[in-house]
């Protein structure tokens, strides 16, 4: 187990360097000239090259590469261009609100989905279990900006029960909380349909396996069969999809945070590879990969302490 | 069909369960939503305004984009702003009075008490001498020193009282230096303790508000200053939101987060007659110019006959029509309404003429057309503009692909520092600027040194530049205005700029609000008042 964690985390580094040296690429490799975009139209050309060798763009690229990594790992990854703050505090200002947002959407996706999924495969082919399935696709089908901008036509604009804009207020949990449910709503709709559809699958599969016969025909009770045994063997696939569902939420939230005026790391992105801020970019092209590598990571080891089966095999 | 999972002992979880239990929650957020004081609007004497964008900096010197000025100007002070009557003038604001005393000399003289906050005393003419010689410092290395070029120094007479002296007399400083982000005073006692570098805390602030917080991407809050001891500031606080999207701030305005929030021309017209509740629907005159360029050292483009057929083909009447619904007329030039150098007419008529373009394709030696490339804003009204030129210029024999680019891609396209060579890739384009309001600034990007920096067009022409030197030296506003109009014509008759529109701003705005705007469009939320 100590040698299967070594090797995941080592796994997980060379992941992180190969992205985020692509990434780097990529972002070089976008039209425009940086510099005129970071210092706005009036700045001089001698202050343009003096950009340019502050931040290293003067450089081979990879040295520019290297550079950037040796830095980070003494975890300075920069400062913004114009208000030449560190980018790690701006990016880890902005890196909480997404992750509630994150962890919201999901959590609510899979409270909801897990048991929808779970009850359309105890009652399979009931009614409830084919509205169960029309309503699973149709969530899946529609864009989560599809549902940010609908949830704020409805709930704000023409109900009026909910704000449309904003985080809510530092320490009011009641503010904050219905700041949340929107965009809530809007990145983790799709995820309960992925979910119901998932779980119903993997019980389905796993209600028909001998040993939950067995189990059945020794009388234990169909309560514990399903919660105790069932599930725990149907949610594997579900925690392996919550590990990558996690990075792609990442995404999700570029445009639920730019329809709901959220503080976070996706609009943050966003906004810095239109303003051609490197520094910025790069700082969060790291955390954000970074932060994709130990979430299926971590799936990945929790998949491995509840399926002994994959232990054995380690 | 299976019975497989069903037995007598259900699981606890059903769906009968599922939905009392959601039905409660939702009735009880209902519930809660509707108690007294649960308000989603703030009930308190509190502005709230959108923005377009965060800001970058609080340094005024560094910081001179249209939310660095909107929150530079309420917390710190000019020695003069801009108001608008029937056209732009200035009036007094830190200053009690503004003397020209010769064409080289501007003396001031401070109110007294303007207090900074936090300690560090009553405003003096050493601050005044203090911020605008950091501008022109080279080693602040300022992107903004242009505008005040012309300054040689300023002589502190006494604590109140100093005197601007200038290289040469420059008109433009009292309607660009002076009442500009530029020109806002800040202490010098209080830059001194950080170096004389400020970026994300004002450190120091005079004007009727002063800053209470920064929730950077979240919201700029400013509270009412007691040190101040002019005009009353109208509100006890006044909180700015970087909100990107339009649609999310017109439903951020419908909802009641917000009080006032500029909007694109299409929600204006979507809007009809009829405003949301208790709000009005605003149009504004700004001094936002578009045109379209014709780079005129492109190879297909250096013949006259051609650009001038490119001129000729466009109906400007249509292209104001598509991307302002009507709201607003065309572009007779670089110069909008109000200011000196403001024509009356465009030499080329605006409602087009494809023969005559095509007659003279022809003769250039394209009877059978050509094919453009015109470059713009991935911007959905700038677009629609770019979609009637291109149908225009079709039905002349002119055949356009249009590039929609985003602005880290558009903003360099004709640079040469950036692109060396390629730059002279660029053939049309669709551009807008804003101005201050002096000619001389609307005027500037149009020289012959700042062809591959701002000139796209390419275009040099002898005459332009001394008129544009000139012109910004003499003070009889009737030469100026002679002068600026004859650099417009020069610009028209090169083929290489064909005027669209002068853009107007549409805002929404909340009935208990009376708001002032910005020369540039901008809200000037320090002299927003209550009706």
């Amino acid at each position: 187990m100590v040698s299967y964690l070594i090797k995941r985390i080592g796994l997980g580094a060379v992941i992180v360097v190969i992205a985020v040296s692509m990434l780097y690429g990529m972002i070089h490799m976008v039209p425009g000239d940086p510099l005129s975009v970071m210092l706005g139209p009036r700045a001089t050309p001698e202050m343009k090259q003096e950009l340019n060798i502050r931040l290293g763009l003067d450089k081979p690229f990879v040295v520019q590469l290297f550079r950037y990594f040796t830095s980070a790992m003494k975890g300075d990854l920069g400062s913004d261009v114009i208000s030449r703050r560190a980018v790690t505090t701006i990016v880890f200002e902005q890196l909480p609100y997404t992750f509630t947002l994150i962890l919201t959407g999901i959590g609510w996706a899979v409270l909801l989905g897990v048991p929808l999924g779970c009850y359309s495969a105890i009652n399979r082919n009931s009614v409830f279990d084919k509205i169960a399935g029309i309503f699973s696709v149709g969530t899946i089908a529609i864009p989560s900006f599809v549902v940010a901008v609908y949830s704020l036509l409805i709930f704000s604009v023409t109900l009026g029960w909910l704000p449309a804009i904003g985080a809510g207020d530092d320490g009011d949990f009641i503010s904050q909380f219905t700041h949340i449910l929107m965009p809530a709503l809007a990145i983790g709709l799709g995820w309960v349909g992925y979910l119901a559809r998932l779980v119903r699958a993997s019980m389905l599969e796993v209600l028909g396996e001998n040993h939950i016969r067995t189990m059945r025909a020794f009388g234990l009770s169909d309560r514990l069969v399903i919660f105790k045994y069932a599930l725990r063997l149907a949610i594997l696939p579900t925690i392996a999809l919550l590990g990558v569902g996690i990075g792609f939420l990442l995404s999700a939230s570029v445009f639920t945070e730019i329809v709901f005026a959220r503080p976070g790391i996706g609009k943050l992105i966003f906004e810095s590879v239109i303003q051609r801020n490197y520094p910025v970019v790069m700082g969060c092209v790291l955390i954000t990969t970074v932060i994709f590598v130990i979430s299926t990571t971590l799936s990945d080891i929790l998949t491995v302490i509840l399926d002994p089966r994959i232990r054995e095999n380690l | 069909m299976s019975d497989q999972g069903k037995s007598k002992n259900s699981p606890v979880f059903t769906r009968r369960k599922f939905l009392k239990t959601s039905s409660a929650s939702a009735a009880a957020l209902m519930a809660f939503c509707a108690l007294p004081g649960v308000s989603w609007s703030v009930e308190n004497n509190i502005l709230k305004v959108r923005t377009p964008f965060d800001i970058a900096t609080f340094d005024p010197a560094f910081g001179s984009g249209p939310i660095e000025l909107m929150v530079g100007s309420c917390i710190f002070n000019n020695l003069i702003t801009l108001e608008k009557e029937k056209s732009w003038v200035w009036k007094l604001e830190a200053a009690e009075s503004m003397k020209q005393l010769d064409p080289k000399r501007i003396e001031f003289r401070l109110m007294r008490g303007i207090m900074f906050t936090n300690g560090y005393g009553e405003m003096t003419a050493e601050d005044v001498k203090y911020s605008f010689h950091r501008i022109i410092d080279p080693k602040m290395k300022n992107p903004y020193a242009g505008d005040w070029a012309m300054l040689d120094h300023v002589e502190v007479k006494s604590k109140y009282v100093g005197i601007i002296h200038l290289k040469q007399a420059f008109a433009p400083l009292w309607n660009i230096g002076l009442p500009g982000p530029t020109g806002l005073i800040y202490s010098k006692k209080a830059m001194e303790t950080v170096d004389g570098k400020m970026t994300v805390d004002p450190l120091a602030c005079s004007g009727p508000y002063e800053l209470k917080e920064w929730k950077p991407k979240q919201v700029i809050a400013l509270k009412k200053n007691k040190l101040w001891k002019g005009d009353k500031a109208q509100f006890d606080e006044i909180q700015l939101f970087p909100i990107a999207s339009d649609s999310t701030a017109q439903a951020a305005f419908e909802s009641g987060d917000i009080d006032f929030t500029v909007i694109s021309a299409s929600a204006y017209q979507s809007y009809g007659n009829k405003a949301p509740k208790n709000a009005r629907l605003l149009q504004y005159d700004s001094l936002f110019y578009s045109w379209l360029g014709i780079n005129m050292e492109n190879p297909m483009l250096t013949d006259i006959r051609v650009r001038k057929a490119i001129q000729m083909a466009v109906d400007v009447n249509a292209v104001v029509e598509a991307a302002y619904f009507g709201l607003t007329k065309p572009a007779t030039g670089a110069i909008p309404p109000g200011l000196i150098g403001h024509r009356g007419k465009s030499i080329i008529p605006p409602e087009g003429d494809i023969a005559g373009a095509k007659a003279l394709l022809a003769e250039a030696g394209y009877p059978n057309g050509i094919e453009l490339h015109l470059a713009c804003l991935n911007n959905p009204g700038v677009v629609a503009q770019a979609q009637v030129i291109q149908a225009f210029l079709g039905m002349a024999g002119i055949r356009i692909l249009i590039d929609q680019l985003d602005p880290g891609t558009f903003w360099v396209l004709g640079s040469d520092a950036s692109l060396g060579e390629k730059a002279n890739d660029v053939q049309l384009y669709l551009q807008r600027f804003s101005t201050f309001p002096d000619p001389s600034f609307a005027m500037q990007w149009f020289t012959s040194d700042q062809v591959g920096v701002w000139n796209w067009e390419r275009h040099r022409s002898a005459e332009f530049d001394k008129l544009n030197k000139q012109a910004s030296e003499e003070t009889d506003p009737a030469k100026r205005d002679k002068m600026y109009k004859r650099m417009q014509d020069i610009m028209e008759l090169s083929g290489c700029y064909q005027f669209l529109a002068y853009e107007p701003i549409f805002a929404l705005c909340r009935n208990t609000l009376d708001p002032q705007m910005r020369p540039d469009g901008y809200p000037a939320v320090r002299y927003f008042q209550k009706t």
